[in-house]
């Protein structure tokens, strides 16, 4: 009887902490702190101007779990496509975890190694439409859209962000801070502040590495905030 | 002391020993270097050559079907296209610059003339892509091949897996691509001690390692790095190269440094195929020599060849012909394969 509490004991205690562990971590990507929807004509106060987004595409790399400067988890896959097409690629598995953890740290784009090591498939197959042809080279992020201040033909704008080769390196390190983890939480990249910090009547095209390709994502590795639950 | 070197020497036996078994059935050349592609990450079977033989002659990749890999690079000229001076692709547009011979490509350390490719999986990408080479689109091939009767076969058995992924795809016109190696010219088989050079090979041999080897490196023939080697702009194309590439003042008119293996079947020459004869090459390294900024400073002091010489260096440049490998029926047109598909 004693070794049947004791075993009962044991299981709860088991389930508690299974309940606890997370394993996933979700991103969202918002417009006006609602997630964003492709096709959808949002009329943005700071740019006035009217814009719809139709491609999303981002990599995210190394996703790691941090405590007291050390790694303590990370996710499963090493690179991930994140695609708004596929809201279930915005579930990052992790391996499961119950610990302590204070900060997030992960790669915004692909890193220098793996864009010259040859044909790799799943997440980083090239036929995910995140590699160029004319040159080698994985993008790194890839935001298509229209507005109506943008001169372009069919006032589209495009960003094909990438490049591994200095000077023009373009992975950018993002590190978050958590605070209070205890219910969860989650990423969000508010893309319409990246819209509100660029002038789409003068910067509405980037199609390869170079120093444009860099400060953007620059300013779009800065703009991830971690949201408590 | 002695004792760990020794062992030392005797494990280093065994590794290359391995290294060099692994690929067995390749017959990587004793007297070649080592290889740049990482052969662990798509290692060679015979399965996946088959399948990348049969892509690479198949015009599926192409928009229309009217053009293969191998309607630009024709196993008969040593993988180029003679004849052509910029290479011919769908509804006859005629590109930039001329198809590059194919082989001892597991050597080279970037692709395209102006070395914008990094790695051998990636290059099919761009012909496949260039709306003037044969304007497909990746996604587009793929479906394709999973449609077709033939592939999904060839695929599960290099692969074990019938799912046509960009990934196969490339890995397996890859391994084919590495297996054309040309390794048997007459300058081979003197390294192996099986022939003689005739006296004027032999100084024509002296003058290429004076005035060419420093770029056009034994025994690949190629550094396989990029350099400006001095050919004035052709003001029709404003080809810069890898200028063109990197937007960098510095690597303005840098080009590929190409092998000098096979030039009997390769030509025309040069990126651009401007020069239909050898003669005009050796004219253009003594009197045509364009002075800029990014000039390879190898040609700081002139190059000088009597008329002798440049015969000399010719008789030379010939002994890199490699008729074994420019007829080896392995390389060829698969009839097996793709015409019983049919
Ligand atoms: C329309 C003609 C054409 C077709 C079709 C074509 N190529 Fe090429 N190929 C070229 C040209 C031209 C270059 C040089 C390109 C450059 O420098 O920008 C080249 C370059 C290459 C290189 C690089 C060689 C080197 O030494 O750097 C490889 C490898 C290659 N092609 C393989 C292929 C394969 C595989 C296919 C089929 C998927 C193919 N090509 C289809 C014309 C063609
Ligand atoms: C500074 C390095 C350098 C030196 C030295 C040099 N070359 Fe070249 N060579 C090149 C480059 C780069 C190209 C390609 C240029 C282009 O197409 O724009 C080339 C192209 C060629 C080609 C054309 C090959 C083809 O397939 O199109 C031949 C032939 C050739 N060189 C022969 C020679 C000979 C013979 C010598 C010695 C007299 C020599 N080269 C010295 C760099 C060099």
């Amino acid at each position: 009887m004693k070794q049947f509490f004791l075993f009962t004991f044991l299981f709860f205690t088991y389930s508690i902490c299974a309940q606890q562990g997370i394993s996933q971590v979700k991103f969202n990507v918002t417009v006006d702190e609602k997630p964003l929807e492709l096709g959808k004509s949002y009329e943005l106060l700071e740019n006035e101007d009217s814009i719809t987004f139709d491609v999303l595409r981002f990599y995210i790399s190394d996703l790691q779990f941090i405590h007291n400067e050390e790694v303590v988890n990370k996710s499963k896959k090493k690179h991930i496509l994140i695609d708004l097409e596929k809201p279930e690629s915005l579930q990052i598995a992790i391996n499961e975890y119950a610990g302590n953890f204070d900060k997030i740290r992960f790669t915004f784009g692909i890193d220098s190694l793996t864009n010259v090591s040859g044909a790799m498939g799943g997440d980083l197959d090239p036929t995910n439409g995140m590699y160029w042809t004319w040159q080698s080279g994985y993008i790194n992020f890839k935001l298509e859209g229209r507005a109506k201040k943008c001169p372009a033909r069919k006032n589209e704008f495009t960003f094909h962000l990438g490049g591994y080769q200095a000077p023009n390196l373009v992975a950018q390190q993002v590190e978050l801070n958590i605070n209070k983890a205890e219910k969860g939480f989650e990423i969000t990249l508010p893309i319409d502040k990246l819209l509100s910090q660029i002038n789409l009547t003068d910067t509405y095209r980037i199609m390869s590495p170079n120093h444009e390709a860099v400060e953007m994502s620059h300013l779009i590795s800065s703009m991830f905030l971690v949201e408590n639950l | 002391m002695n004792k760990k070197l020794y062992i030392l020497f005797v494990v280093g036996f065994f590794c290359t020993a391995f290294y060099g078994s692994k690929f067995g059935f390749l017959d990587f050349p004793e007297h070649f270097p080592i290889v740049v592609y990482n052969l662990e990450k798509n290692p060679l079977t015979q399965e996946k050559i088959n399948l990348g033989r049969a892509l690479f002659y198949d015009p599926i990749l192409s928009k229309d079907g009217t053009i293969s890999c191998a309607s630009c690079h024709s196993p008969y000229n040593g993988f180029a296209h003679t004849d052509h001076e910029l290479s011919h692709g769908i509804n006859d547009q005629i590109g930039t610059r001329n198809a590059p011979p194919l082989f001892n490509l597991a050597w080279q350390k970037s692709f395209n003339w102006d070395g914008a490719i990094n790695h051998l999986d990636m290059q099919a990408l761009a012909p496949l892509n260039d709306a003037r080479e044969m304007g497909e689109t990746t996604d587009s091939v793929i479906v394709k091949l999973q449609n077709s009767a033939l592939y999904p076969s060839l695929f599960m058995a290099a692969f074990r897996d019938s799912i046509v992924t960009g990934q196969h795809f490339l890995q397996a016109l890859a391994a084919f691509e590495l297996t054309l190696i040309s390794a048997n010219a007459k300058y081979d088989k003197v390294k192996k001690g099986t022939e003689e050079f005739t006296i004027q090979e032999f100084n024509g041999y002296d003058l290429f390692q004076k005035n060419c080897n420093s770029c056009h490196t034994e025994p690949l023939f190629s550094s396989y790095e990029l350099a400006n080697n001095g050919l004035p702009i052709d003001t029709t194309l404003n080809d810069y190269g890898k200028g063109q590439i990197t937007g960098v003042k510095a690597d303005s008119l840098l080009f590929k440094i190409p092998s000098l293996r096979n030039l009997k079947f390769t030509h025309p020459y040069m990126h651009d195929g401007r020069f239909k004869r050898l003669n005009e090459v050796l004219n253009h390294y003594t009197k045509g020599i364009q002075h800029n900024k990014t000039l390879s400073e190898k040609f700081k002091n002139p190059i000088v060849l009597s008329s002798n010489e440049k015969t000399d260096l010719i008789a030379f440049l010939l002994t890199l012909n490699d008729s074994e490998f420019v007829f080896n029926p392995d390389n060829k047109y698969p009839r097996d394969i793709l015409s019983n598909a049919k």
